[in-house]
């Protein structure tokens, strides 16, 4: 590992390498001894120019390209769009097809926090919690594989409704699948609250006063763990939520202990809601008739993603193509956050902080870089990752 | 929550600048303001705690195509300036030309909103004045200057830049 | 990626070659790099080396440094910027060193071909040894492909 001098510039060019961040990024941190004092983000490595090709495709295949703008959250991504869509068509989806969307979207937001508390506990240097989790989301990747046919790329949605129903079979797999990640969620809580060893590295660390959220425009999980009440589930209810309302889940103190515990306690909260809408299952039609043509005109739907709000902008000239589309992810605004109030943590604390707010880099197909004042050396996110455990041994 | 009175209240903060008001949906409000009020129109948001800005959409509006002969009129760059209050959205609409795509920066009222100038520079085009950061942020290292990838002119490169480079 | 066709100089060579061949099989180091994928194919990667698939079982280590690595597993359509660096990152290894395509998309571009900054499959970047479909492939099938690559290594 490099020696750390003071006015070095550390460039953590890409995350390829290592395996659990799995995305490139490449982050500029200026640094001051251990202390981070500015800190710059340079995106682009996996951008693909997805919102002009949505300009030369079909509303229905911008269905299937939108979906693949993220792996990890891709229903929540379709479902913002065909909303979208169906609201310039004016074609309402049937109650039923709001609650399979409304399920799927929560199957994976638990399949993404779960990813998510693996690859924090990972960062952090505790390989056996990883593993834990990402044995467990094995059950939810079954229940997702059982309903649609796919580990990842769902294709739950179509324009105007769902494409596969859940019948009693299906619901009963589900019910027993929530009841081994609840026992297990429940056993997290207990390890990420009460170990010692874990404690010391997320309790008052990376603090992100609510004032501070609201000024750097934190979303999500992120936000609400400074206290900060937005949940656009709750504030602007959509889909089935408006039938079945969330409970926001919020924390006082800021710390990355409180984020791990907002979203395990969101894991709770979904597994609470998906078990209601399964009891209380609209009955019905999967999907409404849409027009190939869409009407002209514009509209905004804004969805909650894993991550955070999810921002659609949707711009029709009356053909069968779009005429803009326009996404604005979680992953961006929190990126925008963390690089403001990285500065003055250590950077022992980087890896943890950087993966606290869960970023998402082929969301944003963006790239962060790391800078010292005029030497420069370069480190990998694995040396930082070291770094960090070695700091806290 | 009553969603019109909330939107109201986002309009009335607007009324010193706009030029014209439209409701489009029923939760959103379209304010049109002058590029030289923009700052202020979003600087009086921000003091009254009116929600947050979610995101800066562009918009490329070409101008339409004329006769053979006729003097071809100038095409628009469109921001759009999106901020949410719970399900209500309040769109500040301002108009640039081609020709002068200048805007002043937000980012001293909302710090959070360089990365989405960033994005504006880079895929529109639109020269932000006195943005903190005007490095590329999401294309290319060796992608050519003056290329906006956004704008409805471009359609693609011919051949991939970077064939002959192997 | 011709040691099975090399003959042999000395009874001594023909010992070491066997024994290189054996280890490169039995414990490939593998490197993984996402040249613009949707995350999709990555996190099935790496849902491979976690309990139920346990890559690690067939003695494949995924480790950070290309210097190390004798497989590379890419995923995603190569983009403009990334394609500098998956080629370094192919220079970088030692030989023999083989490619893994994962996913529709670095077999062919899938969705993305057409975008703008997208320059094509990877194939079209580097040789590519083993291709695995599926958007995303199964982690069964992303370890019967990495299997099969290992398979042809055998000296026959
Ligand atoms: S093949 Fe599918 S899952 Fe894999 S990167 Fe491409 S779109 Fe994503």
């Amino acid at each position: 590992m490099p020696t750390q001098e003071q006015n070095q510039k550390f460039i953590v060019p890409i995350g390829p390498q290592h395996p659990a961040l799995k995305e490139p990024g490449h982050f500029e941190f200026t640094v001051d001894g251990e202390i981070v004092t500015a800190a710059s983000v340079r995106l682009g490595y996996v951008h693909r120019g997805i919102e002009k090709g949505t300009e030369d495709r079909t509303w229905t295949q911008n269905v299937y390209l939108l979906e693949r703008i993220c792996g990890i959250c891709s229903h929540v991504h379709v479902t913002a769009y065909v909303v979208a869509v169906e609201q310039l068509a004016k074609v309402q989806a049937p109650p039923r097809a709001e609650a399979i969307r409304t399920i799927v979207a929560e199957l994976e937001r638990i399949h993404s926090h779960m990813l998510w508390l693996g690859v924090a506990a990972h960062e952090g240097g505790f390989d056996s919690l990883f593993m834990y989790s990402w044995r467990d989301r094995e059950t939810v990747m079954d229940i997702l594989e059982t309903i649609s046919g796919n580990r990842v790329h769902y294709s739950a949605n179509i324009l105007g409704g769902v494409k596969f129903d859940i019948d009693d079979q299906k619901r009963d797999f589900i019910l027993k699948g929530l009841e081994f990640l609840e026992e297990r969620t429940n056993h997290y809580m207990k390890i990420v609250t009460t170990d010692e060893t874990f404690l010391g590295r997320t309790r008052n660390i990376g603090t992100m006063t609510k004032e501070q959220a609201i000024e750097l425009g934190a979303v999500g999980p992120t936000a609400r763990a400074s206290g900060v009440t937005i949940d656009i589930r709750d504030s602007a209810p959509y889909s089935a939520y408006k039938t079945f309302p969330v409970n926001v889940i919020t924390d006082e103190t800021g710390d990355l202990l409180a984020r791990f515990v907002v979203r395990i306690k969101e894991l709770l909260e979904s597994y609470r809601l998906i078990r209601e809408i399964l009891d209380h299952m609209p009955e019905g039609e999967l999907a409404a008739r849409i027009p190939r043509r869409i009407p002209a005109g514009e509209t905004i739907h804004r969805v909650e993603a894993p991550r955070g709000e999810l921002f659609y902008y949707v711009k029709s000239g009356g053909g069968d193509k779009p005429e803009r589309i326009k996404v604005r992810t979680p992953s961006l605004c929190n990126w925008s956050s963390v690089i403001n109030f990285a500065v003055g943590h250590k950077l022992a604390d980087m890896p943890m902080i950087l993966a606290g707010i869960d970023p998402c880099f082929s969301c944003n197909d963006r790239l962060i870089k790391i800078r010292r004042a005029n030497q420069s050396q370069v480190w990998t996110w694995e040396d930082l990752r070291l770094h960090g455990i070695e700091y806290y041994r | 929550m009553d969603l019109d009175k909330v939107l109201l209240e986002g309009e009335n903060l607007l009324q010193p600048w706009t030029v014209s008001t439209s409701r489009p949906e029923e939760n959103r409000s379209d304010v049109v303001v002058a590029r030289e009020n923009l700052h202020a129109a979003v600087e009086a948001i921000k003091d009254a705690g009116w929600g947050y800005l979610t995101a800066i959409t562009g918009l490329d509006c070409p101008a339409p195509a004329v006769a053979e002969g006729e003097p071809a009129p100038e095409g628009n760059l469109e921001l759009l300036y999106h901020f949410c209050n719970g399900l209500a959205v309040v769109t500040l609409r301002v108009s640039l030309p081609y020709g002068d795509p200048t805007l002043p920066s937000v980012c001293d009222l909302l710090p959070y909103a360089t990365l989405y100038e960033r994005e504006l520079i880079e895929l529109f085009g639109v020269r932000i004045q006195n943005t903190p950061d005007t490095s590329r942020l999401v294309l290319p290292d060796d992608w050519p200057d003056g290329i906006y990838p956004l704008r409805k002119a471009f359609t693609g490169f011919a051949a991939p830049a970077t064939e002959e480079k192997e | 990626m011709d040691m099975a066709v090399k003959t042999p100089s000395s009874p001594m060579q023909k010992v070491m070659d066997g024994l290189r061949a054996w280890a490169r099989i039995n414990s490939p180091w593998v490197i993984h790099y996402n040249s613009g994928s949707c995350n999709g194919c990555d996190i099935e990667i790496l849902a491979t080396l976690t309990p139920r698939y346990d890559l690690e079982r067939f003695g494949v280590k995924l480790q950070g440094s290309p210097r190390h690595a004798d497989v590379l597993i890419a995923t995603g359509p190569v983009t403009r910027q990334s394609r500098e660096r998956l080629l370094r990152i192919y220079e970088q290894m030692p030989d023999p060193k083989f490619v893994v395509a994962v996913g529709s998309c670095g077999l062919s571009g899938g969705v993305f071909h057409g975008c703008y900054n997208i320059v094509g499959s990877i194939d079209e970047v580097l040789p590519v040894s083993a291709y695995i479909p599926g958007c995303p492939p199964r982690p069964e099938a992303i370890i019967q492909g990495v299997v099969a690559l290992l398979q042809s290594l055998k000296p026959q």
